[in-house]
């Protein structure tokens, strides 16, 4: 197992988060079941960036089934270049907001507070969907492994923002559950990421948001897989499904713009790895309709997930930069330029003692 | 020599660009150049191109040479490339095999000639496609190319053909779309990497280029490496009285133009030991301190007229207050030694104040024999002298320390791996002191910074002296130690000059060439025989390029 501490066990949540079926309110009973739920924000001045992920972990091999490990990350990206990012022990309400929690009307705030051990990073925050998720997806890899997936964009947060200073801030951005049984190196390596249309009215849905996925299996990239959605008005208008997209990239981000996090991953003399790419576009088309998005990455901090099967730990890119949507939509043409974040991870399966491909 | 001149702005003919990415490489990655001559071996290359120009490419000591030909010298290899053939050799996107038309490449040589030149630049091609400086040459003149040479041959089905105007595959929008140097949203600067396929709805590579060039551009790490270390310096040289008299001289040689061999080597060491960049620019700070406190004072020792194109802190300021500018150097880098403790922690500071006592310790001591021969206006006559004095002023100062302080930054203590650094970095180090006296003697002033022969001047004792005195006959000796007796403000420049003519009369000048050109591939041997225990990652690449750095600064 992996050498860092979680906050400590936890027993199952009583209640939901979401309905039986791809992500079942069920407990956790492999050490590698997990279940996630991630948050990502851009101001809409463009300047702040957060990114946080509270995950469950399924129970040790000496633990009764039911066993859950709960850990929390918080990272905030200032308009200087700058990461803050707790340690993997950052405490939120339990269980922590989501979308996905039924019943959630529109227009309904309600509160998310992440903060580090340390006081800081923190944010206090109140957020509101304004917008409908996406169908959940799923890939299946390595014989038993599997990640089912669902995201929601347009979800606006106004609160406060800790670092070092207490800010008012105003965010868009889209939430995402995750639940899954896998090893970090048979997963291989993965790019995500959101774009909204931050113009507009605050109050309302984004005008256009996109959310894609491509997932690399590393034990068999025939098995590999890829997705855009597309939303318009706070509902989704495409899924362009994995034969219709393609994505590709163009150079790699200056390792001088890339913050290790959490701060503790440095004690831990984390091998280096590929430097995250800086351009990406993706395109995808069915029938007439069509969608590019072009990214062009900024900053980026590196997440050390420490891996429970392998040497090599599993890192996460977060790059947050500019980004162009456009497109054509049942006749109806379209072009915004915002930002994004996107996520470049990868890195466990470089290590030949991990994988557990075998794992019933 | 590097034909520079003819390189640097003349893009408009082949063989120009084939002259300025030479001459680029030689600069900002020297490995690639080295590794290049080697293969090339004692081959002379004639290149013609299909616009009628024509180049000639050959290797010594490690460099590789490219001027333009219009004379059609002897040569070896004869290689003629049309524009198309010319431009696949750097487009890493394409293999030149599957894309050459017929008539578009001819070669004639030997057999085994033509298998050095065809390593040669495959090398160069693999190895050098992906540095940005090299690829905005070639895509300047890509581009001012007519673009039906550029067409590549229709090969089978195109499935991609579908796609038309805004609805082109991933590569295609990144390719075509929107190429390298016409981004609409790139931010400062293109870039010009070549664009890669993840998925194109069928099958999948990893965003992790495997294929990733580790031979970083040198030139700008070394700059990079500096400017962070000069920066962490002055923030820390206070603002307050006395500016003029103190502070302001303490920032001078600092801020002045350097080539950042010793804060590249720290950090790079510190880096490539999975350190963080902070922990190495601390103690790079310190080191760099130290040594800007021993310049001006060897300036004043010296006598030295000029530093870094500039003149020295005792001529512009008087030998009081450089003296004592030198002494607050010193005073303040063992300040920047401690402030290590807020960084990397008691244990790591001990170690490099451990490793900068030792440095400090080697290089007064290779000091005080030089200065001793000089004062005894003895010149030793064998080069072993040469090298261990050499080893302690030069070897320990500017490479083996700055090496072991990044390590010891990075965490490494072990005094087993410490000492690995240490021939690879000595051989380097003095290939590196005998490439500055060299240059000293035949380097332009404004590219090199001191004052033209102020060696001979001071009367330092270099291998092309040694060389001279082994093997000159007794007059010519008697002659030479006059002119060594004489204090440097009574010697006139034209005995200087006299000095200068016999050695190239004796060949001491060629034969210091060959001696630092051998050092420096035995450096280049020891470093990987040595050093296999730091991970292959940039920043080991970059210590890489610093072992081959000294083989090919132009002369």
């Amino acid at each position: 197992m992996a050498s860092f501490r979680y906050t400590g066990p936890v027993s199952a949540p009583p209640s939901g988060l979401g309905p039986a079926g791809p992500f079942p309110n069920a407990p956790l009973t492999d050490p590698l079941d997990r279940r996630w739920l991630h948050y990502a924000f851009l101001s809409r001045d463009g300047r702040r960036a957060m990114v946080a992920n509270a995950s469950w972990l399924g129970p040790a091999e000496d633990e009764p089934a039911g066993t859950e490990h709960f850990a929390t990350i918080l990272l905030l990206h200032d308009g200087t270049g700058a990461w803050q990012s707790s340690q993997f022990n950052a405490t939120t309400e339990r269980p922590p907001w989501s979308a996905f929690m039924r019943p959630f009307p529109h227009g309904q705030p309600r509160p998310l507070t992440i903060r580090s051990a340390n006081g800081q990073p923190a944010v206090s925050l109140s957020l509101t969907r304004t917008s409908r998720p996406c169908t959940s997806q799923s890939a299946f890899f390595a014989r038993h492994q599997h990640l089912r997936w669902q995201s929601e964009t347009g979800v606006t947060a106004v609160g406060d923002w800790h670092t070092g200073m207490t800010e008012r801030v105003d965010l868009v951005g889209y939430h995402e559950r995750v639940r899954g049984r896998w090893c970090w190196p048979d997963l291989g390596e993965w790019v995500f990421g959101f774009a909204n249309d931050m113009g507009g009215d605050p109050a309302k849905p984004p005008e256009w948001a996109g959310v894609f996925t491509f997932i690399r299996p590393s034990t068999d990239p025939t098995e590999a897989t890829a997705s855009f959605m597309l939303w318009h008005n706070g509902a989704m208008r495409r899924h362009f499904p994995r034969r219709c997209v393609s994505f590709a990239t163009r150079g790699t981000l200056d390792p001088d713009r890339i913050t290790i996090a959490p701060p503790f991953a440095q004690l831990l003399g984390t091998p280096p790895m590929a430097l995250p790419p800086r351009r990406l576009a993706i395109t995808a088309r069915q029938g007439d309709d069509w969608v590019a998005l072009d990214f062009d990455g900024e900053d980026a901090a590196r997440i050390v997930i420490p891996s429970e099967t392998s040497l090599n730990a599993f890192s996460v890119h977060e790059v947050v930069g500019t980004c162009q949507l456009s497109g054509l939509i049942g006749g109806q043409k379209f072009s915004v330029e915002t930002r994004g974040i996107v996520e470049f991870a990868g890195g466990a399966q470089n290590d030949s003692q991990g994988g557990v491909t075998d794992h019933a | 020599m590097h034909d520079i001149k003819t390189g640097s702005k003349l893009r408009n003919s082949a063989a120009s660009v084939m002259i300025e990415t030479i001459a680029t490489l030689s600069r900002h990655a020297p490995a690639i150049t080295a590794a290049a001559a080697r293969e090339l071996g004692n081959v002379q290359l004639h290149l013609s191109f299909g616009d009628g120009s024509r180049a000639l490419l050959t290797a010594a000591n490690s460099v590789l040479t490219s001027r333009s030909d219009p004379d059609a010298a002897p040569y070896d290899v004869d290689v003629h490339f049309d524009d198309r053939a010319l431009t696949l050799l750097f487009d890493a996107a394409a293999r030149p095999a599957d894309q050459t038309l017929e008539n578009s490449l001819d070669m004639r040589g030997t057999r085994d000639d033509l298998l050095a030149v065809w390593r040669c630049f495959r090398l160069l091609s693999q190895r050098a496609s992906g540095l940005r400086l090299v690829q905005a040459i070639w895509s300047a003149y890509r581009d001012n190319l007519p673009k039906q040479a550029l067409i590549p041959p229709k090969i089978g089905p195109d499935r991609s053909a579908d796609w038309d105007a805004p609805k082109w595959p991933a590569l295609q929008w990144l390719e075509q779309r929107h190429p390298a140097a016409t981004d609409l949203i790139t931010r400062s600067e293109p870039v010009l990497a070549p664009a890669r396929s993840l998925w194109n709805g069928v099958s999948s590579d990893s965003w992790q280029d495997s294929t990733a060039i580790f031979d970083n551009d040198l030139h700008l790490t070394m700059q990079r490496c500096k400017a962070r270390v000069v920066a962490d310096i002055l923030a820390l040289i206070p603002t307050k009285p006395p500016q003029r008299d103190l502070y302001a001289l303490m920032k001078d040689y600092v801020t002045r133009e350097g080539k950042g061999l010793r804060p590249t080597l720290v950090i790079s060491t510190c880096l490539a030991l999975g350190g963080k960049l902070e922990d190495g620019v601390r103690a790079a700070a310190a080191l760099e301190m130290f040594h800007n406190g021993f310049l001006v004072h060897d300036d004043i020792a010296d006598e030295s007229t000029h530093r870094r194109g500039l003149p020295t802190l005792h001529e512009a300021h008087g030998i009081g207050l450089a003296v004592n500018a030198g002494d607050a150097m010193h005073l303040f880098a063992v300040d920047m030694t401690l402030s290590n403790l807020a960084t990397v922690g008691l244990a790591r500071t001990l170690g490099i104040i451990h490793e900068i006592l030792h440095m400090c310790r080697e290089t007064v001591e290779g000091q005080a024999v030089e200065l001793g021969w000089i004062r005894r206006n003895f010149v030793p006559s064998r080069d072993a002298d040469y090298s261990r004095m050499s080893t302690k002023k030069t070897g320990w100062y500017t490479c083996i320390s700055p090496c072991r302080v990044g390590a010891v930054a990075a965490g490494v203590t072990d005094p087993a791996l410490l000492n690995r650094f240490n021939e690879a970095f000595r051989m380097t180090g003095i290939a590196f002191q005998i490439q500055d006296d060299v240059l000293n003697l035949i380097g332009e002033t404004d590219l090199y910074g001191k004052e033209a022969l102020g060696d001979l001047l001071e009367g330092k004792r270099t291998i092309m002296m040694i060389h001279l005195f082994r093997g000159a006959s007794q007059a010519l000796r008697d002659r030479m130690t006059a002119i060594n007796a004489l204090p440097r403000l009574q010697k006139p420049f034209a005995m200087a000059q006299e000095m200068l003519a016999a050695m190239n009369d004796a060949g001491s000048v060629d034969y210091a060439i060959k001696v630092a050109d051998k050092l420096a591939n035995q450096g280049v041997y020891r470093f990987e025989a040595d050093l296999g225990f730091i991970p292959e990652n940039p920043a080991k690449a970059v210590l890489r390029q610093v072992s081959n750095y000294v083989t090919t600064r132009a002369l």
